[in-house]
């Protein structure tokens, strides 16, 4: 504390400790916040099988899965002060053939769709072009956090992804269930999933299986135009 | 005239403070940041406002600095006090390795 020098070096030492500890209660103070996520809806509504190509010059034709669904859920309370964005995705999962001795994976897991909720405190981080992002902003003007964005009602939405399985067949596939699940993304501390069990004050995700549904055959190519083109 | 002036810098530079001085800049680093954490952390838990409790505390800490870095002088307020150059003279009769100093 001699000189200019000392007393900067000494402060901004002191400083990163108590930014340290801060950032330590920060993160500890999730763990007093209830989260009580639920899923009300979740099912397909409209599901298609089709023959395709993985890319564009692969001579290989694979099944996909192209389900639709309706997804509702209430993740409001995941939203802290310390949430920085909610990660939220649907997954479609069946059980392989052989079982677990097969080889092969015991369950078969793929996403179907999933989508980023930020909080307000992290909107200028959203990969957004100009106006939507003026339009995400304005959404949660003068609010430090916006429980309200995590009530999603979605309703027959189109997947992101369409899935397929490492032997190419999907089709006809029995025992079918999509599954919802969450990534809370903090500020400070560590990426929580939703867990199996209950911890505490953090609820387990109710209800995020749907009912097991049966993939479709193949759909036909359109008859009439392939008819005509013949 | 030169070299005043560089003195003068340098001294402003490094700026040196006291014994007292120095006590009290690590008393006050160490009590203001610690509160300065602590009401930016409850703040921004009350409001639940993370971007709130961040600048609190990185306004706070800039406050600190502008307080404590400068030499004040509030913290050279005990000089220290030297004895007078060649205040004291050496006895008449002292001898050191056999030799003798008048």
């Amino acid at each position: 504390m001699y000189s200019s020098i000392v007393r900067l070096q000494n402060t901004f030492g002191f400083f990163t400790t108590v930014a340290f500890v801060i950032a330590a209660f920060i993160a500890a103070s999730d763990l007093i916040a209830p989260r009580t996520p639920s899923v009300g809806v979740i099912k397909p509504t409209n599901v298609q099988v089709v023959r395709g190509r993985p890319h564009y010059y692969s001579s290989k034709k694979e099944e996909y899965a192209i389900i639709k669904f309706s997804l509702d859920a209430d993740l409001s309370s995941l939203f802290t002060w310390n949430t920085k964005q909610l990660f939220v995705y649907v997954t479609a999962e069946w059980p392989s053939a052989g079982g677990s001795g097969s080889g092969q994976n015991a369950t078969n897991q793929a996403v179907i769709w999933d989508s980023i909720i930020t909080a307000p405190s992290a909107d200028h981080l959203a990969n957004l072009g100009p106006i939507a992002m003026k339009k995400l902003k304005r959404s949660a003007q003068g609010k430090s956090i916006d429980p309200s964005r995590g009530k999603l009602s979605i309703k027959n939405q189109r997947p992101k992804y369409q899935i397929t399985h490492p032997s190419g067949k999907v089709a006809e596939q029995e025992d079918v269930v999509l599954r919802v699940h969450y990534n809370v993304q903090p500020w400070v501390g560590f990426l929580t999933w939703n867990q199996d069990a209950d911890f505490w004050k953090w609820k387990t995700l109710r209800n995020n299986l749907s009912k097991k549904f049966t993939l479709p055959a193949i759909k036909k190519k359109d008859e009439k135009k392939a008819g005509a083109s013949n | 005239m030169a070299d005043q002036i560089l003195d003068q810098l340098r001294d402003l530079l490094e700026g040196q403070i006291d014994f007292e001085g120095q006590k009290l800049a690590e008393l006050l680093v160490n009590v203001a940041l610690t509160v300065v954490g602590v009401v930016a952390y409850f703040v921004g838990y009350f409001l639940q406002d993370i971007k709130l409790a961040l600048y609190i505390a990185l306004a706070g800490t800039a406050a600190v600095f502008v307080l404590v870095v400068p030499p004040w002088p509030f913290f050279n307020r005990h000089p220290v006090k030297w004895l007078p150059v060649g205040g004291v003279t050496p006895p008449a009769n002292l001898v050191v390795d056999d030799k003798s100093f008048r």
